[in-house]
């Protein structure tokens, strides 16, 4: 038991000053990659501010560096340490699978670098290796820094490039959230001025709310008009910066129907109304379709609401009439489908 | 040629093989079988008789009668009818797998492109149907099967209608309840291709969010959780509903601003959200077409829709038939 915590106390303790964390909860541990023994961030402050000195463990007496000590990520040194190594490895064997022709390739080129990992860690010959690794570094050197070039070239398109998608995305936040004020103060102060008018105006109220709704509806429009245009203008303005981010082209080009679709129809359609207002004025139109019954239909609210309109109808009939027509049955058959 | 074998080729039932039952419904057994001729899987689907008094069932006739009008790579084939001494058989493709086992399989991640893909094929199927002036009327996950090569397959024409007479009336209780458009719910008559646009439309949102999108708990409810998350219908937006047979005074709830369907839909690119907001649409009038979502730039995007080859699949558990005990052995792909 008392072992335990013994142990637990050393943990929480710097060996070389005797500082607990339990009485000073703000010390921080740090270690160096040199031999990865652990002391305290003000132990480093005063033995190493000089200039390197050597480790203050007994018998340890490496030479450290305050520059090389680091926060502990894992419990486990030996972790720590085969993370260090395969870091200072990477850098050196920096290699990616577009400079290999071939898969197998890769394969053992990775391969060659885990063997080169767990050989330094595992330290048999972990001191020829080094130098051997060295010895590699220095003789390749402006390849490895051209590669080094590369790889940070491509990280930093890509995190320019969501860095202008992101300011992108809040700007357009940002005008909508303006437009949506403006909007209900454009519509407390229209409320205001209609009862205003009906108060004071000789016209009927009807025809004034008439007035006021065309007057929203036509600034709603313009609203949608100037948000697309400036959504499109900014869109435009990404893509002309990094053009070179979708180099990519389809193979096929994207067909939406597949062919299925009525592009060319076997007759015109006349002209006809759309709006319910002329169909209720009843002067219909000389060069249109006249059916009384349809017109009856296309003026019962309950079609209406429903979504019945007498252009669709009048389409769908004609469709009809004329499907097959121009169909030779023994060439369709001769086709087969899929 | 001895005499048996000519006698069993001009029987229709010969051409195929019943090997396992694989569902039982109130109206049909699903059998899975094999067209002896081209060994290619087939369902068979026994429709039951003498349940009714007036014969057939309406689902099975509708079922025959449109599928045969409609060929489409999106849409289930009927490859053969054939009746036997006291029932109809409907021989259809064979489809292992549906939407609604994916979107609830919760180990299989979905790309935006994946439903980008799928949303395209249902629309190029609905497209046909709608073209053919035939409303599916009961479009959901469940009624979109996966075909092997990962084509996307509208099927279950039970409840299908061709648009008749411009006057006649149509029945307004169709379509799963979830996915009934709002005109539905207020017992309109007269309704267009616009329910099955919305039925789509709350696929597409089911498919984003993976979980129903309006799951109502009945009929009442159901009007509830539509409005709740879309607004209620005024008469500003949606002119005359107050007309339609069901209408009346609601729980008027305020439509959702953009950004609040955003927060809603976390995944969604602008164009996907005017897509959806598109064909979710309460005014019927106002929903987009097929060929209008067809053309929707939400398609043209990037990412570009997944090839049907590469969409997920469902790995099967329990071995199917085709597996004659050979176990496909999992390899660690590099």
């Amino acid at each position: 038991m008392t072992e335990v915590i013994l142990e637990d106390r050393s943990r929480d303790m710097c060996p070389i000053c005797k500082t607990d964390k339990y009485l000073s909860p703000n010390m921080n541990f740090l270690i160096n990659p040199e031999c990865y023994h652990k002391m305290c961030e003000s132990c480093v402050d005063r033995i190493f501010s000089l200039g390197p000195a050597p480790c203050p463990y007994p018998g340890c007496g490496k030479i450290l560096r305050k520059n090389r000590f680091k926060q502990q990520v894992f419990d486990d040194l030996q972790i720590e340490r085969e993370i260090d190594i395969r870091k200072k490895v990477l850098s050196v064997h920096n290699k990616l699978q577009e400079d290999f022709d071939l898969i197998s390739e890769h394969n053992k080129y990775l391969e060659m670098i885990e063997n080169l990992v767990y050989g330094i860690s595992s330290g048999d010959n972990a001191h020829d290796l080094e130098i051997e690794l060295a010895k590699f570094e220095q003789e390749n050197k402006v390849q490895i820094l051209e590669r080094n070039m590369r790889e940070s070239e491509r990280s930093n398109d890509m995190a320019k490039f969501q860095d202008a998608m992101e300011r992108l995305r809040q700007e357009k936040l940002k005008i909508e959230r303006k437009m949506e004020l403006e909007d209900e103060e454009f519509t407390k102060q229209q409320k205001q001025e209609l009862l205003n008018k009906l108060a004071h105006s000789s016209l009927n109220s009807d025809e004034l709310i008439q007035q006021q709704m065309n007057q929203a509806l036509k600034r709603k429009s313009q609203r949608k008009k100037i948000l697309q245009e400036l959504q499109s203008e900014m869109e435009d303005k990404l893509r002309t910066s990094f053009s070179s981010a979708k180099e990519e082209a389809p193979k096929t080009p994207f067909t939406p129907f597949k062919g299925d679709r009525d592009l060319h129809k076997l007759y015109r359609l006349l002209p006809i109304p759309m709006d319910i207002d002329t169909l209720m004025a009843g002067n219909s139109d000389p060069d249109s379709y006249s059916d009384a019954n349809l017109t009856l239909l296309a003026k019962n609210k309950e079609y209406l609401a429903a979504g019945w309109r007498l252009h669709t109808a009048v389409e769908r009939v004609m469709d009809e009439t004329f499907m097959g027509l121009g169909c030779i049955v023994d060439k369709e058959k001769s086709i087969s489908i899929h | 040629m001895t005499e048996a074998e000519t006698d069993t080729e001009n029987v229709p039932q010969s051409k195929y093989t019943k090997d396992k039952k694989v569902g039982e419904g109130t109206y049909a057994v699903v059998y899975l079988g094999v067209q002896k001729h081209t060994k290619r899987k087939i369902a068979i689907k026994e429709i039951k008789t003498g349940l009714f008094k007036d014969g057939l069932d309406m689902s099975a006739l509708r079922e025959v009668k449109y599928l045969q009008e409609l060929r489409h790579p999106n849409v289930i084939e009927l490859v053969d009818v054939f009746g036997t001494s006291n029932n109809l058989n409907l021989v259809l493709e064979f489809l292992p797998c549906d939407l609604e086992v994916l979107i609830k399989s919760k180990d299989i991640m979905f790309l935006a492109a994946d439903i980008k893909s799928w949303l395209l094929m249902t629309f190029r199927g609905l497209h046909h149907c709608h073209r053919m002036s035939i409303l599916h009327r009961d479009l959901k996950p469940n009624n979109l099967l996966l075909a092997p090569d990962g084509q996307l397959k509208i099927a279950d024409f039970g409840l299908a209608r061709g648009l008749g007479n411009l006057n006649e009336d149509l029945s307004s209780n169709v379509v799963t309840r979830w996915y009934r458009a709002p005109e539905l719910l207020f017992g309109a008559k007269h309704y267009t291709a616009a329910i099955d646009i919305w039925s789509v439309g709350i696929i597409f949102a089911e498919l984003m969010l993976r979980i129903p999108y309006l799951p109502g708990k009945d009929d009442v409810d159901q009007l509830d959780v539509t409005f709740k998350a879309l607004g209620t219908p005024t008469e500003q937006i949606w002119p005359n509903v107050s007309n339609l047979p069901l209408y009346n005074s609601l729980r008027v709830y305020p439509p959702p601003s953009r950004q609040e369907l955003r927060n809603r839909f976390i995944a969604a690119t602008d164009k996907a959200l005017d897509l959806m907001i598109s064909m979710t649409q309460l005014d019927p009038s106002r929903r987009c077409n097929t060929s209008q979502a067809l053309l929707h730039e939400y398609f043209t995007e990037l990412p570009s829709p997944t090839d049907p080859k590469n969409l997920p699949k469902n790995k099967p558990n329990e071995p199917t038939v085709e597996s004659n005990g050979n176990t496909t052995k999992r390899r660690k792909v590099e």
